[in-house]
C-alpha cells in the first residue's frame, strides 16, 4: 500500500489525498476483501467532524481577511510591540497558543490567533517559513497546553484514567518549550525598528471608522470557545464548527463589506486539498485495520527491548501522527501507556501527549504546518516543516525527558 | 443543535457542488467529488 | 467548448459521488434491520425501555426489554448486554438468557441491546465486519456487530468536552458512550436519555441487583474482571472464589470512586442497588488485532496477540487456542450463576430461581449454536 501510495504521489503527481485513496482500495484488493466500499467510505467518516471544523475555519479566516479585521489588529499589535522584541514573542507565543489550550486542537490555533499575529511577525523581519514554524509550533504547544489536551483525554479514556490532575505536569512541559521555542525561533530575526518605520509598514486600521464592533466577530469566537471550558454548566456548548460559521456571518456587519458567498467558495479552494487527504489517510487507515497492517506496526514496536522503548514511543508516535495525532494517542498511546503501567499514568500520559503532538507535523496529513504555510501565503509546506525541525526535536527531547524521570517528577508535585 | 448542524452541513454541500463545477483542474475535482461523498450521505444522515 | 467539456466531466463526477453514496447506503442501512430474538417459553412479558421513560419512543434509543417473572417472589435482577454493540460476548450471552431460561422465584429483566442505536453503525477506522454468524441447528444466526458509541447520525454533533451527568470531563466522542453517561439526564442527548431510561427501570421495577456485561481488549488492565460497587463487594467476592473453584481465571476490580459516569458506579451510588460489571477478554476489540473478521470475532485467535502474550504486555493468557466467543460467553453464564447462588447465600429474602439456565461446561464443549432457539 505504501509503495503503491509513492508510485502515485511521487511520480504520477497526483494529489495525495486521492493516492492516498487509491493505495487504500488497492490494499483492500490485494487483501482479498474486494472492493470494499463500504470500508474506504466509512473510514473517510474518521475524520467528518475534523473536515467540518477546516472548512468552517477556513471561512472564518477569510472573513477576517475580507473584513479589515485581520488588517486593523496587526496594525493595533505592531503599535504596541515594535520596540519590544522579548516580549513581542512571548506574547504572541501565548496569543497563538491560546485557542489551542481552550480546544485542544492546533488548527483552531494556528487558523485563529496563529493568522492574526502572522503580519506582525514578517512585518517586523521574520521570514515567512520562520513566521510558519512558530505559529505550527504555538499551536502544537497550545494543543497539549491544559486546560484541554485532548490527546490525554483519548489515552485517558483507554486506560480508565479520568481527566483530573493534569494541569501541573502539562505545565511542566509546555511552559519551557514556550519560551526556548520562541526565541528560537524569533529572537535573531526579529528587528526592532523605528517609529517612522513602523509607521511606513503599519496596514491600515479601521477601528475608528467601524468602532468597538469591528472586533465583534472575533470576541464571540474567543469568547463561546473560552465559556465551553470555564463555564460548562452555563455556556451552550455549540462545537467549533458553529461558534465559527457564527463569527463569519457576525463579520458578514462589522467591517468592511464582502460577498459571503465568495468569500466560502475562497474557503472551499483553500481547504479542499487537506480535507482531501484526511478522506484519502481515513480510508487507508481503514484498510490498514482491516488487512492486519495497523496490528502489526503497533505490535512491532511494542516488541522493541525495553530500552529502546524510548526510542520507539519517540518515532512511533509522531510517525503514526501522519494518520493524526489523535490517532497516534489513541492507537499507539493507549498501549504504551500500558507498557509504562509502573510509573505515573497522569505524568506518562502528558508526555506521550507532548510526543503525540508532534504528529500535526507529519506529512503527509501535517495539519499544523500545512495551515501554518496557508496563513504565512507559503506554497511549499515542506519549507516551513524544515524550520520546526529543531522546535520539534527540544519537543521531543522534553517529551522523553519527562517520561524518564516521571518518578522524580511524581514526587516533586 | 443538530438542526443547526444540518444547516451547515447543507449550506457546505451546495458550496462544494457549485465548487466542483467552478474548478478548472480534473484532479482537483475529483478531490471535492471525494470530499462530497461523506457530506452527502451525512446531510441525509445515512452515515 | 473548453467550459462544456469541464462542466460534462464535473456532471459524471457529481454523478460518481451519488453513486457511491447510493452502494454505501444499501450497506450502512442494512445495519438498522435487528436481528431476530426467539425467547424461550418463560418470558412473561416483554416492553420498550420507552414504557419506563417516554422520552425514548420513536427515537433510536428505545429499545426491547424481556421480562421473567418467577410465580414466588424473590429478588430482581436486571441483566444487562449490548451497551457498547460491538462486544458480543455480553449481546450474545443476555440472548442465550432470553432464549433459554425459565424463572420459578423473583424476577429477572434483560435489556440485550442496551445502547440499540451503536448496533445500528460500525465505528470509523476499526475495519471491523458489519455482522458475525453462529451455527445453529436450525441454520445459520447471523448478528449485527456494532459500535461502542451511538450513532452519529442519531446524536450530533459531539461537543468538544463532554461533561457527563456525574460531573466527570471526558472526551467529546464519550457523550455517545452508554457506559459513560449515567446516571443519565432525562432533557440531554439520547445517550443520556437512554442512560436516564435504564435508571428509571432499575427504580420502576425495584431491582435489587444489576449485572453489566461487557468486553474488553486483552492488554486492557481491567479485564477477566468482576467490578463491583461497594455496596457488593461481600457478593463479588464469594462469587470470584466460587469461579475459581470451578476453573475460571478472575479479578476483582472495585469501582473507583473517582472515575463517574460508569454504571457499577452510578447504579450504586444513585439507586442504591448492588451493581457489577463484568468483563471477558476480545481480541477483534484491541489496538494490536491482526486481519480483522467474522471469524477473529467468533474463534478469537490472533498471531499478533499471541505474540504480545509471549511478550508479557497482555492482562490474560492468550495461547493458540485464542479465546474464542463460546469461552466469553461461557464465562459470563458462570458468573452471573455463581452470583445468583451467592445472592441467596447472602440475602436468602431476595432469592432468585432458575431453570434451564445454559450450562457453561457444555456450552465450552458444544458451542453457542445448539442453545439458541428454532425461528418461531
Amino acid at each position: 500500500m505504501v509503495a503503491i501510495f509513492v508510485l502515485l504521489a511521487m511520480l504520477l503527481k497526483l494529489p495525495i489525498g486521492i493516492s492516498l485513496a487509491f493505495s487504500a482500495l488497492a490494499g483492500s484488493l490485494l487483501g482479498g476483501e474486494g472492493i470494499g466500499l463500504r470500508h474506504l467510505v466509512e473510514g473517510s467518516f474518521g475524520y467528518f467532524d475534523t473536515i467540518l471544523i477546516i472548512v468552517t475555519a477556513m471561512i472564518f479566516m477569510n472573513v477576517l481577511q475580507a473584513s479589515g479585521i485581520l488588517d486593523t489588529i496587526t496594525s493595533i499589535l505592531l503599535r504596541t510591540f515594535y520596540k519590544k522584541k522579548f516580549a513581542l514573542l512571548l506574547s504572541v507565543m501565548a496569543l497563538i497558543m491560546f485557542p489551542g489550550m481552550i480546544t485542544g486542537s492546533s488548527t483552531a490555533a494556528v487558523l485563529t490567533t496563529g493568522a492574526l499575529v502572522a503580519p506582525v511577525l514578517m512585518k517586523m523581519g521574520l521570514p515567512k517559513v520562520k513566521t510558519g514554524a512558530l505559529i505550527a509550533m504555538g499551536g502544537i504547544l497550545g494543543m497539549i497546553a491544559p486546560p484541554v489536551n485532548i490527546l490525554v483525554m483519548i489515552m485517558g479514556g483507554g486506560v480508565d484514567m479520568p481527566y483530573v490532575g493534569l494541569t501541573l505536569p502539562l505545565l511542566i512541559i509546555v511552559i519551557p518549550l514556550a519560551i526556548v521555542i520562541s526565541l528560537w525561533l524569533g529572537y535573531r530575526d526579529i528587528k526592532i525598528i523605528e517609529y517612522e518605520k513602523m509607521k511606513a509598514i503599519l496596514p491600515p486600521s479601521y477601528s475608528k471608522k467601524y468602532g468597538f464592533r469591528l472586533y465583534l466577530p472575533l470576541i464571540v469566537v474567543l469568547v463561546l470557545m473560552l465559556g465551553q471550558s470555564v463555564l460548562p454548566r452555563i455556556m451552550p456548548d455549540i462545537g467549533i464548527p458553529a461558534i465559527f460559521l457564527l463569527g463569519s456571518l457576525i463579520g458578514l456587519g462589522c467591517g468592511r463589506p464582502f460577498n459571503f458567498f465568495k468569500t466560502t467558495q475562497k474557503a472551499m479552494q483553500q481547504s479542499i486539498p487537506i480535507s482531501c487527504i484526511l478522506v484519502g489517510v481515513g480510508m487507508f487507515i481503514q484498510i490498514m485495520t482491516l488487512t492486519g497492517a495497523r496490528g502489526w506496526i503497533v505490535i512491532s514496536f511494542l516488541s522493541l527491548p525495553s530500552l529502546l522503548l524510548y526510542l520507539g514511543i519517540a518515532t512511533s508516535m509522531p510517525l503514526f501522527g501522519a494518520v493524526s495525532a489523535f490517532g497516534s494517542a489513541s492507537i499507539l498511546g493507549v498501549p504504551f501507556i500500558l507498557a509504562l503501567i509502573d510509573k505515573n499514568a497522569i505524568i506518562t500520559s502528558s508526555a506521550l501527549s507532548a510526543v503525540a503532538g508532534l504528529g500535526d507535523l507529519m506529512p503527509p496529513t501535517a495539519l499544523a504546518g500545512i495551515f501554518a504555510a496557508q496563513v504565512v501565503g507559503e506554497a511549499n509546506y515542506f519549507k516551513v516543516l524544515r524550520h520546526c525541525l529543531m522546535p520539534a526535536l527540544f519537543q521531543l527531547v522534553m517529551g522523553v525527558a519527562v517520561l524518564h524521570f516521571a518518578p522524580f517528577i511524581d514526587k516533586l508535585i | 443543535m443538530q438542526i443547526v448542524y444540518h444547516l451547515i452541513v447543507f449550506y457546505l454541500t451546495c458550496h462544494f457542488i457549485w465548487y466542483l463545477f467552478r474548478e478548472k483542474k480534473f484532479w482537483n475535482k475529483v478531490s471535492v467529488a471525494l470530499v462530497l461523498i461523506m457530506f452527502l450521505l451525512r446531510l441525509f444522515l445515512i452515515k | 467548448m473548453r467550459n462544456i467539456k469541464g462542466n460534462f466531466i464535473s456532471a459524471l463526477l457529481l454523478l460518481f459521488a451519488i453513486a457511491i453514496c447510493f452502494l454505501s447506503t444499501l450497506k450502512f442501512l442494512s445495519m438498522q434491520k435487528k436481528e431476530a430474538i426467539f425467547p424461550s417459553r418463560g418470558l412473561t412479558s416483554r416492553k420498550m425501555l420507552s414504557s419506563y421513560f417516554p422520552g425514548l419512543k420513536k427515537t433510536w434509543g428505545d429499545t426491547d426489554v424481556y421480562l421473567y417473572e418467577g410465580q414466588e417472589k424473590g429478588g430482581n435482577l436486571l441483566i444487562l448486554g449490548g451497551a457498547h454493540a460491538n462486544e458480543p460476548a455480553g449481546f450474545i450471552t443476555a440472548v442465550l438468557l432470553i432464549e433459554n431460561i425459565q424463572v420459578s422465584t423473583g424476577k429477572i429483566i434483560i435489556v440485550p441491546r442496551a445502547n440499540n442505536s451503536g448496533f445500528t453503525h460500525s465505528q470509523p477506522q476499526e475495519g471491523n465486519p458489519q455482522r458475525y454468524s453462529l451455527e445453529s441447528p436450525w441454520g445459520r444466526r447471523h448478528f449485527r456487530h456494532g459500535s461502542r458509541l451511538t450513532n452519529p447520525v442519531h446524536q450530533w454533533p459531539d461537543p468538544s468536552i463532554y461533561i457527563n451527568p456525574a460531573g466527570q470531563k471526558l472526551s467529546g466522542a464519550d457523550s455517545r458512550n452508554l457506559n459513560r453517561c449515567y446516571p443519565g439526564r432525562k432533557t440531554g442527548s439520547l445517550t443520556e436519555k437512554i442512560a436516564s431510561g435504564i435508571m428509571e427501570l432499575i427504580k420502576k421495577e425495584k431491582i435489587d441487583l444489576a449485572l453489566d456485561l461487557h468486553e474488553a481488549a486483552p492488554e486492557y488492565p481491567v479485564i477477566n474482571a468482576i467490578v463491583f460497587h461497594e455496596n457488593s463487594a461481600d457478593l463479588a467476592a464469594l462469587t470470584l472464589m466460587e469461579l475459581q473453584i470451578e476453573g475460571f481465571d478472575f479479578r476483582l476490580e472495585a469501582s473507583p470512586t473517582n472515575l463517574r459516569g460508569l454504571s457499577h458506579r452510578e447504579w450504586g451510588d444513585h439507586a442504591q442497588i448492588m451493581a457489577i460489571l463484568l468483563e471477558s477478554a476480545n481480541a477483534s476489540h484491541g489496538r494490536l488485532k491482526g486481519k480483522t473478521s467474522p471469524a477473529l470475532i467468533v474463534e478469537g485467535k490472533d498471531k499478533n496477540y499471541m505474540k504480545a502474550a509471549k511478550l508479557g504486555l497482555l492482562f490474560v493468557p492468550y495461547g493458540e487456542d485464542g479465546i474464542p466467543l463460546k469461552l466469553r460467553v461461557a464465562r459470563h453464564l458462570a458468573a452471573v450463576k455463581s452470583i445468583l447462588s451467592n445472592l441467596e447465600e447472602l440475602y436468602p429474602e431476595k432469592r432468585i430461581e432458575i431453570k434451564n439456565m445454559p450450562s457453561s461446561s457444555e456450552l465450552k464443549k458444544v458451542g453457542i449454536g445448539p442453545f439458541l432457539n428454532p425461528p418461531n
